[in-house]
Formats: structure tokens, sequence, C-alpha cells
């Protein structure tokens, strides 16, 4: 290797072929270029006029400098330039390689293998050893452990299998490891870190250092992982929390919501504040889109700390209902719960049952309306599971009144108070402001909701702060008490209008949105069992099916502890209930790597990286050749210049050799086409969407495909002539591959020689007619319908599996016999056949069939040659006959266009005549 | 006649049109002849004898054996004498056109321009379509067929131009023509000079008149080529290895010009007319001349 400043060469000795430029030098000026052959006839007028000057013909200078520069770039080239070379590593012993494949590691992991791969190059060429440590755990649970020595080729093969993983990093595993290393000479080290700091990172880069030196590769501060803590949940929203590394500039950061397929939901940007290091973020999510939320994560970020995965504690709180009286469908209005149902099922899931049923499943929100005494046993269930986080929300009533049980947070007195009834001279009380402690604060009070019966709660010192609502007189209204980590809360009037016409505001609503929001989810109850994974993070932040390696986990361990090799952070449990581990619950904080011991180098990753110059050169190389070549053809006039053709056999080499640059230059373009094939679909997508074509399905057949192009051709001249339609004409339409949405009519000649459709096709042909689509399906035998002929069955055969409805032949009032001309049948090369189409019509589309099904050729009878004349005679003939297949081909097309908009207007003459009586 | 290729007796009519378009400008051409080749064809030549033509030339006294159909009554009623009425000898002239067909003139220096042999064939049919228009014969030199004067000898003619040729060297072969008719030779005219003298002189020696006409391409005049160049000939001469083309081009037009006034020359002393034209001026201006030429009385 020769080392020249940043450039170096692997195979210096090629150099010495740069002697050999000056005696190439010389060959060329000695030899002339060869010269232009031309036909002259009065040659003989030329004879003997050359002896007056003789000058050698020479090569231009300028085509030996191009040729001179031409084979130094090659020899150049061949001498394996490297810019930016590796230098060798400092010492003589062995080289060791720290690699961070911790879940920071992800963010820019191919510039790390980059790095990686440049570091073993130079050990491979300076012989050395190498050791290998990845910091991080292995799949199967091994801590991480040098591997080494080793020679330079091996390590490259076992540094390609490292891969960054979705736990943390365990440096120290690592260093024990490296401490126990017995080393040659003196060693040197490179670390490979994630530039994020750790309890053993000093000592760490400590050890290496003693090691015989080290240097510590990590990101700056802006290039470093980000956090993104598990959202909490605000009202129909999610926020998110974003940590940075290392306090610096202002910085946006995008987090976006994606759904269980990969759709994006929602992108929120946010910024972290100058010095801070973390940021905040508001996903406002409408609340169906945010049942849908899967994952979180940062964008442009691709690590497991950047993903947070989003299971049922992220969901719509379920909401269980439970009335006090028998629900009648007699009166809705009157039910208990005929408005619960109304105000929570926007933005909740609302179940309704017994207690024992809806407590058998996860809950969030349990309301009791009007629900008297419980039984002990249903007490003891609510009380439970209220102590485990739940929300118990009670409407008072009649019955409650008179058997309030030991569920609510104040004792009540038995009786209610009425206001405003026949004997009392007070009038229904508004509600009061909300106080602050309340959950409800800030919510705005309509002035017109009124409370007219309520039940009373015993005065009791801690009722007043237990008071969420009261009336304008200062009885509470809305009462709750915490109960483990659970709340109880008691509404002292009804859910229905009985008592209050509370039930009948928006206030409603929010009030049980605020309820609602209090509550602490449903997977906080321990499960029993084990959850499977379902499906686990990889190191680069993507959900994969988990690998053999990820083990089930215990239900009751299921928590930040448990992260780990074995449970990497994903999904758990099972398809319906799954329940997300995020690697940002165990890892909560992040600092960038700092506190290196003096004498540490500390250097990035980016400005690493030889470029081989190699391809470059010999490029530069060969396109001089190519200029060289056309340069030489020009001087002997073979290109431009004389029209006369050398026919001289000595000149036959040059034609070659231009043919042969030629197709060189032939070849670029056509190595490029497989570029162009595959935006294929692209160009026909839109030719197809510039203008209304008339598609026809490629059968295969080229004869049949052939005559119903100029069929549909034909068809396009008559529409162009007679009608507003503009047709653009005929357009071939390959099932398997073309989008079917652009046409708004197909023209399906059945040919026995087309293979069925695959089911891809099918499913698609089935969008295109759900869609508004239209096929004309032509059996070309004249005798579909009647009696049936072989184009019936092949259609059959072809169209298995086509969703087409039930058809029935074209009835006479159809909108075909009259969408443009007024038609009795629908000749086309043969008459007489049938036209079948949908039998039931209004059904979709408007009442437009999505097929028509015929046998009588019609393509055959429209086909015209390139000056116009009909290809095909028409049985049992006449020009009317054609001219009539035509006008079925203008109404069919029409129809296709207008759909059923003729039909209404028969009726016009009709509603005109009721109109003038 | 054989019969003969489609492809040819198209090329032919349109070569035939192509000379109608050229000549439709011109007034029918008249030969200026003192002296018409002597044929008993009827042409506008008066002979200033009796014999049959249109224009009255004398009365003479009914002899016996007067077919008595020749007897003009009118003037045989004025006198007591029966007269006859002759008409003067009217005669066409026979011109004979020839067009160099050798393989160098097959060449031209750009795709732009016609072949020399394209143009000295254009040429040589408008000049006979305009002498057909006059009444005059025309015929090929060398062509095989007899001189004639309506549509059917002009299509003759160019289906053999169109036709294979009638080859030769550059130069046309010495052939017993008829004294005292009219000779047209369009070529390069590039064969040595000596050579072009026997042929003039032995047409000259049988009191021809002719014209000749050098046809070029620009390539030719200007030989505008540069640098080393290696020139190969139309008709088998031995390639020449130029080394500067543009070290010779003064020497080349010093050649091209004697050799020219050589053929001047040749021709005042024959007392034939010689032009010159280029293939990269419009065929109007040559086919101006050459009537001009033509029609003509020779000067001294």
């Amino acid at each position: 290797m020769l080392s020249l400043g940043p450039l170096a060469f692997m195979a210096p000795w090629v150099l010495a072929a740069l002697l050999v430029l000056p005696v190439l030098w010389w060959l060329l000026r000695l030899t002339p270029p060869s010269p232009r052959v031309i036909r002259f006839p009065a040659i003989r007028l030329l004879r003997d006029l050359i002896s007056r000057e003789e000058t050698p013909a020479r090569t231009p200078w300028w085509l030996l400098l191009l040729r001179l520069v031409l084979a130094g770039i090659a020899i150049l080239a061949l001498a394996q330039p490297v810019l930016n070379p590796r230098t060798a590593p400092p010492g003589t012993g062995p080289l060791v390689l720290v690699v961070d494949n911790g879940w920071g590691s992800g963010r820019d992991w191919p510039a790390r293998q980059r790095t990686l791969g440049d570091l073993l190059d130079g050990a491979d060429r300076a012989g050395r050893p190498v050791v290998l440590v990845p910091t991080a755990a292995a799949p199967g649970g091994e801590p991480p452990g040098a591997i080494g020595p080793v020679r330079a080729g091996e390590a490259r093969r076992l540094a390609q299998t490292l891969e960054p993983r979705p736990w943390p990093s365990d440096r120290r595993a690592a260093l024990e490891s490296i401490r126990k290393l017995q080393l040659q000479g003196s060693a040197y080290a490179v670390w490979l870190s994630d530039g994020l700091d750790g309890p053993e990172a000093a000592e760490l880069a400590e050890t290496l250092q003693r090691l015989g030196g080290a240097e510590v590769l990590a990101e700056a501060a802006g290039g470093l992982p980000r956090l993104l803590l598990p959202p909490s949940v605000e009202g129909a929203g999610l926020t998110a929390r974003v940590l940075r590394a290392a306090p610096g500039p202002s910085e946006p950061v995008t987090v976006r919501a994606a759904g269980g397929d990969g759709r994006i939901l929602a992108r929120e940007t946010a910024a972290f504040g100058e010095g801070r290091k973390d940021a905040e973020l508001r996903l406002e999510l409408p609340a169906e889109l945010r049942n849908e939320v899967a994952r979180l994560s940062i964008e442009g970020e691709s690590t497991a700390g950047g993903t947070v995965l989003l299971d049922e504690r992220w969901r719509r709180r379920p909401v269980g209902l439970v009335a006090g009286r028998s629900e009648g469908s007699d009166q809705p209005l009157l039910n208990d719960l005929y408005y619960l149902d109304r105000a929570l099922s926007p933005f909740s899931e609302v179940r309704r049952g017994t207690v024992g049923d809806l407590l058998g499943r996860d809950l969030s929100v349990l309301i009791l309306a009007d629900v008297g005494a419980l039984t002990d046993t249903e007490a003891d269930r609510i009380e439970a599971w209220v102590r485990r986080g739940g929300v118990l929300v009670r409407f008072a009533g009649p019955r409650l009144a008179q058997h309030a049980d030991r569920l609510v947070p104040a004792r009540l007195r038995v009786g209610d108070r009425t206001l405003g009834g026949a004997l009392s001279w007070s009038n229904p009380l508004p509600l009061a402001p909300f106080p602050e402690q309340s959950p409800f604060a800030g919510l705005p009070v309509p002035p017109d909701v009124t409370v007219a019966r309520q039940v009373l709660a015993e005065p009791t010192l801690e009722l007043a702060e237990r008071t969420w609502a009261r009336l304008s007189d200062g009885t509470p209204l809305v009462t709750a008490a915490r109960e483990g980590e659970g709340r109880i809360v008691l509404v002292h009037t009804t859910a229905n209008p009985d008592w209050s016409n509370l039930a009948l505001s928006g206030l409603f609503v929010q009030m049980l949105q605020r309820v609602t929001a209090l509550s602490a989810g449903v997977a906080e109850g321990v499960g029993s069992g084990t959850l499977e994974p379902v499906e686990v993070l990889d190191g680069l932040g993507r959900l994969i099916p988990p690998p053999s390696t990820v083990f089930p986990l215990p239900a009751r361990e299921f928590g930040p502890d448990a992260l780990g090799p074995r449970h990497p952070p994903g999904f758990y449990g099972t398809d319906e209930a799954r329940r997300a581990l995020n690697l940002t619950t165990k890892v909560t904080t992040l600092d960038m790597l700092r506190g290196l011991p003096a004498g540490v180098s500390r250097t990035g990753y980016a400005e690493r990286g030889e470029t081989p110059l190699q391809p470059w050169l010999l490029g530069i190389a060969l396109a001089l050749a190519v200029f060289d070549l056309v340069l030489a053809l020009l001087l002997r006039g073979l290109l431009g210049g004389s029209r006369v053709r050398a026919r001289r056999p000595a000149t036959k080499a040059t034609t070659a050799a231009s043919t042969a640059a030629a197709l060189a230059l032939l070849a670029l373009p056509m190595v490029l086409s497989g570029e162009a094939r595959a935006q294929d679909p692209e160009a026909f997508a839109s030719k197809a969407a510039g203008a209304t074509w008339l598609g026809y399905v490629v059968t295969g057949d080229g004869a049949l495909d052939e005559m119903t192009r100029a069929g549909l051709e034909g068809l396009s001249r008559v529409l162009n002539q007679r009608t507003a339609a503009e047709t653009a004409g005929a357009m071939a339409v390959n099932l398997e591959l073309d989008e079917l949405n652009l046409f708004p009519l197909l023209y399906w000649a059945v040919s026995p020689s087309q293979p069925r459709p695959s089911d891809d096709a099918i499913s698609r042909l089935n969008a295109y007619l759900r869609n508004g689509g239209m096929i004309l399906f032509d059996t070309r035998d004249g005798r579909f319908g009647a009696g049936g002929g072989p184009g019936g069955d092949r259609l059959q055969e072809l169209v298995e599996g086509l969703d087409v409805p039930a058809l029935a032949p074209a009835p006479p009032e159809h909108v075909l016999t009259k969408s443009f001309y007024l038609l009795q049948d629908f000749p086309g090369r043969y008459a007489g056949g049938e036209v079948w189409v949908e039998a039931r019509e209004g059904r979709i589309n408007d009442g437009v069939t999505s097929v028509v099904v015929g046998g009588n050729d019609w393509a055959g009878a429209w086909a015209v040659d390139g000056s116009g004349r009909p290809l095909n005679a028409v049985v049992p003939g006449g020009e009317r006959q054609r001219e009539m297949a035509y006008r079925f081909g203008v109404n069919l097309v029409m129809y296709v266009l207008t759909g059923n908009y003729k039909a209404d207007q028969v009726h016009v003459p009709a509603i005109l005549e009721r109109l003038g009586q | 006649m054989s019969q003969t290729p489609a492809p040819v007796a198209a090329e032919a009519l349109r070569a035939q049109q192509r000379a109608e378009a050229l000549s439709s400008a011109l007034p029918p051409l008249l030969v200026a002849a003192e002296r018409v080749a002597a044929t008993v064809a009827q042409g506008v030549h008066g002979r200033r004898r009796v014999g049959t033509g249109e224009t009255f030339w004398q009365y003479r006294r009914y002899e016996p054996g007067d077919a008595s159909t020749m007897i003009d009554w009118r003037q045989s009623a004025k006198t007591q004498r029966v007269f006859v009425r002759e008409n003067e000898w009217e005669a066409a002239q026979t011109a004979w056109l020839w067009s160099d067909a050798s393989p160098s003139m097959d060449w031209r220096s750009d795709r732009g321009l016609p072949t020399k042999r394209e143009r000295a064939e254009l040429l040589v049919m408008a000049l006979a379509v305009l002498l057909a228009r006059g009444g005059e014969r025309v015929a090929l030199l060398g062509g095989g067929q007899p001189p004639g004067t309506n549509r059917f000898a002009l299509a003759r003619m160019a289906m053999t131009l169109s036709g294979p040729g009638l080859g030769g060297d550059g130069l046309p072969s010495p052939a017993p023509l008829p004294r005292h008719a009219m000779l047209m030779l369009a070529g390069d005219l590039l064969s040595p000079l000596p050579d072009i003298h026997r042929v003039v002189s032995s047409f000259a020696a049988r009191g021809l008149r002719g014209h000749l006409l050098q046809v070029l391409d620009p390539a030719e005049e200007t030989l505008p080529y540069d640098g080393r160049v290696e020139f190969a000939g139309l008709e088998g001469e031995e390639d020449l290895l130029v080394p500067r083309v543009e070290a010779v081009r003064a020497a080349y037009r010093e050649r091209l010009e004697a050799h020219r006034a050589g053929l001047a020359a040749l021709a005042r002393a024959a007392g034939w007319s010689y032009a010159v034209h280029r293939t990269d001026r419009p065929p109007q201006s040559a086919l101006l001349a050459l009537y001009g030429a033509v029609s003509q009385q020779p000067v001294g």
C-alpha cells in the first residue's frame, strides 16, 4: 500500500506502467491516423499534384493528449486508488472492537456497520487479529462476551451477524469479559458506542485504554437516539413525552401514530425547547381512530426506544351500564340507561348486562343507574374491582333513595328532596360553578340545567372535599370518594329526566367524559397464566413475528423488569387481548456519553469511510475511450462529413468498429429500460386517465383482440361523429396487470383460448364492478340466452368467482333501448340473440347494470379498417343491421356514461302533463 | 420492343415529366440551321425548292403527267392556262443528343445535390422536349432509336436514359450521323483533351454543328476537402493518397481551368459552343443557355 496524503494505492506496483507513457506518446506520434477515403471523379486531375509539398501527417496534439490521459487514467485505476484510506490501527497487538448493539445503536446501524467494516479492512491489511465485543446480550440471553482474538476475515463474518437489539446494552458484562482477556502485545481498542451514558461507561473506557490505546466513536449530540415515553391518555388525545440525550438548541421532533396495519393515523410535531431535554406533544384523534392506534414512533428514529406500542390501556374505556329497573323497550326515553348510552357511546365502548357479567370482563367504568341495594357478593366484587382502579359511578333514583348500600361516597339520608313540586314553595335549582378541585372544573354550566329532585348526603367533615358539583344552594350534586386505586362517584340525581333535566344537556356528556377519563384502565388487573409473544420489536423498531428465542411471559411478571433478551419489547398475550411491553417503561432516562478518561479520543461516525476510486476512474477511462472512438471516426469522415459510402474491404473494420460503438451506446438505455418497464403502470394510468377510452380485455387471441380493437375504434369514430361523448379510441386492458378503474366500459370478447383470470384479477374485477364499472361480455356465438351456445359455457368458466348478480333478458323498456337512439333489439354481426342484464335493478350503482351479456359479436359489426370500411359482413345482412349495431354501441356507451338518466327522462312528459293540470 | 420492367417505365415517366415541367417555361425550340440534315421528314425548315410542305412556293404550267388534283383551279380560271400549285419543300432538322452515362457521372458530393448524371439527363430530356415541340426530330446518340418528333419518341428517349444507360467511357463513340444534323454532348468531359478532340473533330468533319455542355459537381470545382485524404476513382482508377489536400487545392484548380480552356478552344475551333453547368445551380439557367446556343445563328 502506498499512501499519498488522503490517497493510497492498493496495488502501487501497477504505477510502474506509467513509465510506458512516453513510449506510447512516441508511438502515437509516429503512427498517423488513417486517412479519410473519398471517392472523387476528377481524380485524373489530381494525379502528380502531391509531390509539391510533402508534410508527414501527424496525429493532432490534442488527440495525442487525450490518448495519453486515457492510458494514464487506466493505469491509475488498475493501481486501485483509495481515498481516505483507513490507516492501520496503532500498536502491534490485536484490535479490540467494542460494539454497542443495545437499543440505542439502531438509530444509525448501517453507518456503524460501515465503520466496523472499515476498521476490519484496516486490521486485515495490517494482519492484526481482532477481538470483537458486542455489549448487548444475545437473543438467547447469554451475557455479552469477547469473541477472539480471531483473524480479521473471521471477525468480518462475525460482525456481519451483529445487529441492534431492542434491549439495553449490558456494558458491565462486556467489561468483565474484556478484563478476562489475555492479549499479546499492545492492543488498540475502538469502542463503537451508541453515544449514551451509563454507569459503566467511564470504567469501560478506562479499561480499554489500559489495553494499549483506545478511541471512542460516538455521534454528536444531534445524532443521538431519542426516547419516546409511553403516552398518557387525556380526554380524546394522547400526550406523549420525548426525551433527548443532551440539552441543546431548539430542535423539532415529530411523532406519528400508526394503526395495526401500518397506516399513519396522526402526525404531530413539537420542539425541544432550547436547553431542555424533553418535549411534550399531544396527539388529537377522534375516538374511533384512537382505538386503532397500535404504535407511536418518533419519525426518523429506528430504535426500539423511539417506538411505543399501545394496547388496551390506551384504548377507549369500556363502560358497563347496569339499570335498577328491567329495561323496557316500550318507553325508551324514560329508560334509565338511554341517556347514558347516548352520551357515552361516541367515545367509549358501552356494555350492558348484570354486574357479574360486566365484571367478568375488563371494565374501566361501571355505571349503576338507580340500583338500590346490591347483593353482598356483588358489592364485594365491585369493591374489589374499585380497589384495583375501577371507577364506579352511581346515579340516584327512587330505589337508591330507599336502599342505599355501602358503596356510596357519602352516607345518604333515606328519602329524597323535592324542589319545586306541587306542594313546595321552592323552585328547581340550577347548578353552581364547579369547585376547583373537582374533575369537572372549567366546564361551562348552562343556566337552564335544573334539578328538581335529589338524594341528600348526611353532612360530614369530609363531605365538602368529596363534593365535585353542587347546586346553587350548596347541596352536593356529585360526590366522590377514593377507594383503593379507584373511585366511587355518586350523582345525586337520576340519569334520566325524571328528577332533573341534566341528562338532556350537553354538560351531562362532558361530565361523563371527564369521569371516564379518570379511570385507570382495564389492563391493571393481575392476570394469570402466561402471555405468549404475539409480535415483538426488533432493534430497528420494526414489529416482527417473535423469533424462537422469545419466551412466553408469566402474566404476574409482566412489567418493565421482565424486559430483556428473553422478553423483548412487543405485544404479548393473545391476538384479542394484547398487552404491550415497552422498552421505555424500563429505560426512562437518557444521557449523553461523557466523562471519558483523558487520552481517549472521541470521534463521530460520519467522517470515516474510505472510497475506492477504481470504479470511477475506470468509468472515466471508458468514457474517454468512447470519445476517442467517436473522434477517430470523425477524423476519418465516417460520421457526417462526406456522404460517400466507403465500400472498400479495408474500411469494413472501421465500419464494424463504429457499429460496435453504436451498439455499446444503445446498450446503455437498454440496461436502463428495466427501470422504465417498472414505471409502465404509471404511464398506462396517465394515458388511460387522460381521456375516455373504451377498454377491451386482452384475451391472448391475437386475431380476436385485433378485431375487438378495430370494432371499438369504429364505435369510437361513430360516437365522436354523432354524440357529445368524446372517446379517444380503444385501449387494450390486461386483467392481470392493468388498472381497471380507469375505464367506464370493458368489452370482453369471450374466447375459447383465453385462460381463466387469476384470483387476484377476479377480485379486482369484482372491485371494478362494485365501483360502478361495466363489462360487456360478448360470447360471439349469436345464441346467448336462447338455447345457449358454446360461448355461454366458456363465459361461465371464465368468470367463475366473479360477483355477478342474477341476470335476466333486457326488458323492452330497459334504458339501453332509449339512452340515445330508440331501439327494439340489439343486433351485432348476428341478429336476434338476447341481451341479458342485471335482473334486479336499483340495487347498487343507482340501478345501472354492471354487466351486459350477449352473443351478437358487436365488435365484429363495428370493426372498420383504416379507411373506415367495415371489416365483416353482418348476418343476415344489410347495412341497416350494421347501423343498428352501431346504434346499440352508441346507446351502450351513453348508458355507461350517463347511467339511468334517460330512464328518468321518459317520465318528463307525464310529469309536465300533470303539472299543467 | 421488349417488355420494359415496370420500375424503369415509371422512372422514365417521372423523368419525362420533370423534363416537361422544366421546359414548360420556354417556347418551342427551332434549331437555327442553315443547312438541314438530308432527310425526307417534314419539318419547318424551308429548303427553297419545290417539295412537300405547307408554304406556297410557285405556280407553274400544267404539264402532262401532273395529277389533276394538283391543279389550282382558282388560279387557272383567271387565265387561259392551267396552273399547278407547288409548295416549298419544308424539312425538319434532326438533333442528336448524348448524355454521359459513365460511372463517374453517378456521383454527388452532398446528399442535397443531384448526381451529375441526373442533371445531365434532365437537361438533355428538357432540350428534347423543347425540340420536339418545335417540330424537330430528336434522337439519342447511341440509343439505337431512329429520330422522332412525337411524344412516343420522347417516351422512348426517357426510357433509354432511365434504363441501365448507355454506358461508355465518358465520350460518345463516333457514329455515322447524317450530315448537317445537330449534336449536343452533355457530360463531365473530364477525359483527356486529345480524346475529346478526336471525337469532336470526327463529328465536325461531317458538318455537324455541336454543343458541349460540361456538367460538374461543385466539389469537383472547388475541391473542398482538408487534411489527409485518400481519393478513390469511380472508373477503376488507382487510389491516390493526398497528405494535405489544402496544399494541392490551388494546383488542382489551375489544372481544371486549363482543362476547361482547352475544351473551349477545341469547341471554338470546331465551330461548336461550350458551356459549363454546376449541379448546385438551377437547371433553368443551363437550359436557357442551351436554348440560346441552339437557336442562335452561329456567330462568324
